[in-house]
Order: structure tokens, then C-alpha cells, then sequence
């Protein structure tokens, strides 16, 4: 089993979003459902965006948010949600259209996460994910070369 | 060894990510360096020979009158953007 693995309980597809900061709650309230983080942590994230800018847009199309364990993470989780609206986050030079939100407890445990959005964004996955409505089709996508 | 630290807001994921795809370019150009990846708030004591970070957060870094290669990326996990920045200041370091 591996944490990087996405189930009914960690993903939801083709969310509708006011703004970011909705589109920050709902993807981290995936987290909260799951016990991984404490209410504050969605909170936490939006204030860490407010005060350094949208360092959770990674690459275009895609968030990450997270925000440091002391703010609210309980256990390394995972959650993925697309947007039937793309958002600007703050001032991000492009919309988001796929937020993959995570919860880490220190600087390396959530490693295997961090390489599953690193090989989305590299593998140029993100315009396939953003139109997906099935979680078997999803981990089939991602998680082709493992074993 | 040549230090190379990337930095975000939290310091464990935008900057966890962008580290992967600095390692994989090092790798393709042959260079060792050790790599590591911190918060914004600890990055102005490091003694990293070059810090990557993103465009958002060139103009606090500026403030910190820092002596090191600083590098600002508008995509964090976009290999060919870091190849770009990277090898000219490697070149200049002597260690391409």
C-alpha cells in the first residue's frame, strides 16, 4: 500500500470553485475527511500563499498545496481534485486546472508523493488528468511504471 | 562538493519537487553537486554556493543581500528552464 495512492476518499473530479481560496479548502477538506490534517491546515495554506505568492503553482496547470507539519499536518496524505473551472491562484502566471494537495510531518517522509507530482509534471500528464472522471483510469495513468 | 539549495514557501514541497528535477539535470550534465531543499526563513543563513528558488520569490531574496548564485525559475519542475539557468552559472564556478 502506498500513500500515493488515490481511492474514492482522496479524489474528486470536475469540482466546481468560487475562487483559490474555495478551490484550497476543498482540496485540502480531502485531507480533513481523511484525518491527515487539522482543520487549520487549508487556513494555514492560503496565509502561506497571501504572504510568499503562489509558490504552490508548480508548473502550469497544476497547485500543490501544503503548507509546514507544524501548521496542521497529522500523518502523510494525499489528495487530488480537478477544477470544472480553472483557477488563478493569487497572481499565478497561468490558471489551475488539477490540484494535488498533501500533507507532510517532516522535510522526507512524503518523498513518494513529491515523485509522483514531479513525474506528472514531467511526463506532461496534467491536461490528461484535468479531463478524467475515473480513479481507475487516474492510478492507471500515474502509476503505469510501478511495479 | 558544490552546495546547490532550493527553496520555496514551506520548504518541503514546491522546493522537494523542483530538487528532483535539478538532481535529474545535473545527472544529464554530469555534475556532482549535493542538493537539498529548505523554507525561504532558513535560506538566508545557508552557506549554499547557489540557491534556486521561484520567480515569486526574487524580490525577498534581494533583500537579503546574499553572496551566493541565486537563481529565480517560473517553473519549478521544468528541466529545460533549469538547464538554462543552471549551466551558465555552473560554467562561471568552473564546475562544467
Amino acid at each position: 500500500m502506498n500513500e500515493s495512492y488515490f481511492t474514492e476518499d482522496n479524489v474528486q473530479f470536475n469540482v466546481e470553485v468560487k475562487d483559490w481560496k474555495d478551490a484550497i479548502y476543498k482540496g485540502v477538506a480531502l485531507l480533513r475527511k481523511n484525518g491527515f490534517v487539522t482543520a487549520e491546515y487549508a487556513t494555514e495554506v492560503i496565509n502561506n500563499v497571501k504572504k510568499y505568492g503562489p509558490y504552490i503553482v508548480i508548473s502550469p496547470g497544476i497547485a500543490i498545496p501544503h503548507t509546514r507539519p507544524e501548521n496542521g499536518a497529522l500523518a502523510v496524505g494525499v489528495s487530488l481534485m480537478t477544477l470544472k473551472n480553472p483557477v488563478y491562484i493569487k497572481d499565478s502566471p497561468s490558471p489551475v486546472k488539477v490540484m494535488i494537495s498533501f500533507s507532510a510531518t517532516d522535510n522526507e517522509q512524503h518523498l513518494e508523493i513529491i515523485k509522483m507530482i514531479v513525474r506528472i509534471v514531467e511526463d506532461g500528464l496534467i491536461d490528461k488528468i484535468s479531463s478524467m472522471h475515473s480513479i481507475d483510469d487516474l492510478n492507471h495513468l500515474i502509476g503505469g511504471e510501478r511495479a | 562538493m558544490l552546495q546547490i539549495l532550493v527553496v520555496c514557501g514551506a520548504g518541503l514541497g514546491s522546493s522537494f519537487a523542483c530538487q528532483m528535477s535539478v538532481e535529474s539535470v545535473l545527472q544529464e550534465i554530469g555534475v556532482h553537486a549535493a542538493v537539498d531543499h529548505s523554507d525561504i526563513s532558513s535560506a538566508a543563513g545557508s552557506r549554499a554556493d547557489i540557491i534556486i528558488s521561484g520567480k515569486n520569490f526574487e524580490s525577498q531574496f534581494r533583500r537579503y543581500d546574499l553572496s551566493m548564485d541565486l537563481i529565480f525559475l517560473d517553473r519549478l519542475v521544468d528541466k529545460s528552464e533549469i538547464k538554462e539557468k543552471l549551466v551558465p552559472v555552473l560554467e562561471a564556478k568552473g564546475a562544467l
